[in-house]
């Protein structure tokens, strides 16, 4: 079950998704961390972020949106209050940051660099980039290449570049952060929706619109990781909608290294492990030795 | 690892008014005590449609020798509700609490006063119950004021009954008790509460809970249990966030599920 990205040893394909998992103690009355592939843990920014106004989250059909506007503790106060809970598990740690410049970003991804107990950086190019109108890094090959070239250059720890589906063309803008060292893309984060409330005719949402996650999105999400893997020779990660390890499977015949479980824990918080429990049956009963196997396997 | 999502057996689901209901589930005897305020989570087993779980208030439980048994008090409002009502002894649902690290304090005040709009009486009927019981506060010293918008809506007052030696009933059309809002009976007695010999606890709508923050000054202590919509309900997508004041004054985002669902009514940033 084991799975290298990017010189990471993880123990199974098998992490949790940022803003899913807060920082690993939330959940961990529920899971063994000790089992996991790896934790991501809450998007951090440079200073502490008070987030969005409520309401935040909205059901829709097999999903659900929200904008909960990447409230987070701040990175110093990840390192000294969050992280010490973590270093006790032994578990591979993954920092998912933003910034909303490229500086704000080689600052977060410094101080998480020099903190002990982080393996790895996640970077989250989907947040506004504020000098250019609020567009988001990550809709513009070019920016997001920016922004992996300024944490690389801070960081000695592998850098995954975790997308946004809200594109075009998103092949091209892995191929653009390969390009600029990207050790590994991850994908998808969450699809820009909205839903209204027809009775007092406002959106249910306070931000009006927000990100939709949750088996909704899984079609799009596997298209995006198929698509992604045939350009780029970096590892995939799959992420958008896996509830059970079927769903985990699909995504690596699709291309996928490993994989990221998010919603599907707001609803079963056992959902990770039973997706581990699951790959690992399925290897066995179709006598598959190594799970690098099926990565990549679809026949068109 | 010490929680677990419990398998619960629906053993009486019962419409006790027009689109309120009595549901009693049976669970393994893992799950701990709750506290007066906590809450579940609750789904129905191998449906992902509601795709969310829904948040309840305990509103009553009970440890047999072999397994326990808690009651949920609810309104059909939408989808979810609408499905939990159907459901027939026999059903299972899934379970996880009991959630909430906010809940009803004990209180060393003489007087106590509980205010409730509607539903908002279930948790709260079950401190009364508590405190009576377990604490052995009497009766003479509990003052319930229930409202809802019409008799109709008036649920759960034979427990009320029970544990508290004073009730005051009201509804917004006057089909029962007084002819006004739960607040302004409230505010009509205020006088009679000494700041510093009284606790006060309420739960119900928004706009009723905002009315309580207009007529307390800061010397009352007040808990008021808080809802907002719920993802994970254990804190870790700070999904159902609702502005407080921290120790320092700032405005902050605060978890109902987990820093609640029960929060000092003085704490709240009205936005
Ligand atoms: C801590 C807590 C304890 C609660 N305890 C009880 C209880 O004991 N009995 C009871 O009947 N209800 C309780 N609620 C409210 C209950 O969770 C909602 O009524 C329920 O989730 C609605 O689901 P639905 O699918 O039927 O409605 P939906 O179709 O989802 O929505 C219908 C309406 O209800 C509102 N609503 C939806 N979810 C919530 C929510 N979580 N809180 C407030 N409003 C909501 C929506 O905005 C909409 O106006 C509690 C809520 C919280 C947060
Ligand atoms: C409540 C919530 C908060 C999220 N916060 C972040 C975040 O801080 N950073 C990030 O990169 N992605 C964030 N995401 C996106 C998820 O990590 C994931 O990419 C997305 O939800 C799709 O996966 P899923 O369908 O399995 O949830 C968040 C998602 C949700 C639902
Ligand atoms: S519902 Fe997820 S933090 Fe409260």
């Amino acid at each position: 079950m084991k799975v290298e990205i990017a010189g990471l040893k993880l123990k199974n394909p098998v992490m949790t998704a940022s803003g899913t998992f807060g920082y690993g103690e939330e959940y961990s009355d529920y899971v063994d961390l000790n089992r996991l592939g790896g934790i991501v843990v809450k998007g951090l920014s440079l200073k502490p972020r008070p987030g969005n106004p409520p309401p935040r989250i909205m059901e829709t059909s097999g999903g659900m949106l929200n904008a909960v506007g990447l409230q987070n503790v701040g990175v110093d106060v990840f390192i000294d209050e969050k992280l010490p809970f973590l270093r006790r598990y032994d578990v591979v740690v993954i920092a998912n940051i933003y910034g909303e410049s490229y500086k704000e970003y080689a600052q977060v991804a410094g101080k998480l660099s020099r903190a002990k107990g982080v393996h790895a950086l996640e970077i989250n190019v989907s947040c506004p980039n504020v000098k250019k109108g609020g567009l988001s890094f990550g809709s513009d090959p070019r920016a997001a290449a920016e922004v992996t070239r300024c944490v690389k250059a801070e960081t000695h720890l592998p850098v995954i570049v975790k997308l946004t589906p809200n594109v075009t063309d998103i092949a091209s803008i892995a191929l653009s952060v390969e390009n600029a060292g990207a050790d590994a893309v991850s994908l998808i984060n969450t699809i820009t929706g909205m839903s209204i409330d027809l009775r007092a005719r406002t959106p249910h949402l306070k931000n009006i619109t927000g990100g939709l996650s949750g088996p909704a999105i899984k079609p799009v999400a596997l298209r995006m990781v198929w698509q992604v893997a045939q350009k780029v020779s970096i590892p995939v990660i799959g992420i958008g909608g896996i509830m059970t390890a079927e769903d985990a499977l699909e995504f690596m015949i699709a291309g996928a290294k490993a994989v990221q479980i998010g919603t599907a824990s707001f609803i079963n918080p056992c959902a990770l492990v039973e997706i581990i429990d699951g790959i690992r049956h399925y290897l066995d009963e179709n006598k598959i030795k190594n799970i690098k196997d099926i990565v990549g396997t679809l026949q068109t | 690892m010490a929680k677990d999502i419990y398998m619960g057996e629906v053993s009486r689901n019962e419409e006790i008014r027009k689109d309120f209901f009595l549901m009693k589930v049976t669970l393994p005897s893992g799950f701990v005590e709750p506290m007066p305020g906590q809450f579940v989570m609750i789904r129905i087993a191998g449906l992902n449609d509601p795709f969310l779980s829904r948040p309840i208030s305990i509103y009553s439980f009970s440890r047999g020798r072999s397994n326990c048994s808690m009651e949920l008090l609810f309104r059909v409002v939408g989808k979810g509700t609408r499905i939990l009502a159907g459901l027939i002894k026999g059903s299972l649902v899934e379970i996880s609490g009991p959630l909430g690290e906010g809940h009803f304090a004990i209180p060393k005040a003489g007087n106590i006063v509980f205010i409730a709009g509607g539903i908002g009486i279930a948790p709260l009927s079950l401190f009364a119950e508590n405190l009576c019981r377990k604490v052995c506060r009497s009766s003479d010293a509990m003052t319930f004021y229930l409202g809802a918008q019409s008799a109709d809506g008036l649920i759960g007052l034979n427990r009320v009954h029970k544990y508290c030696g004073n009730i005051i009933v009201c509804t917004d059309d006057g089909s029962a008790g007084m002819k006004a809002l739960v607040t302004k009976a409230f505010q009509k007695d205020l006088k009679k509460y000494d700041p510093m010999d009284t606790a006060i606890y309420a739960c119900g709508p928004r706009p009723m809970i905002r009315a309580l923050s207009g007529m307390l000054d800061a010397e009352y202590f007040c808990q008021v249990s808080l809802e907002e919509r719920m993802a994970c309900g254990v804190g870790a997508c700070v999904g159902c966030a609702v502005a407080m004041k921290d120790d320092l004054g700032q405005k902050t985002y605060k978890r109902v599920c987990s820093d609640g669902p029960v929060f000092e009514l003085k704490d709240i940033v009205w936005e």
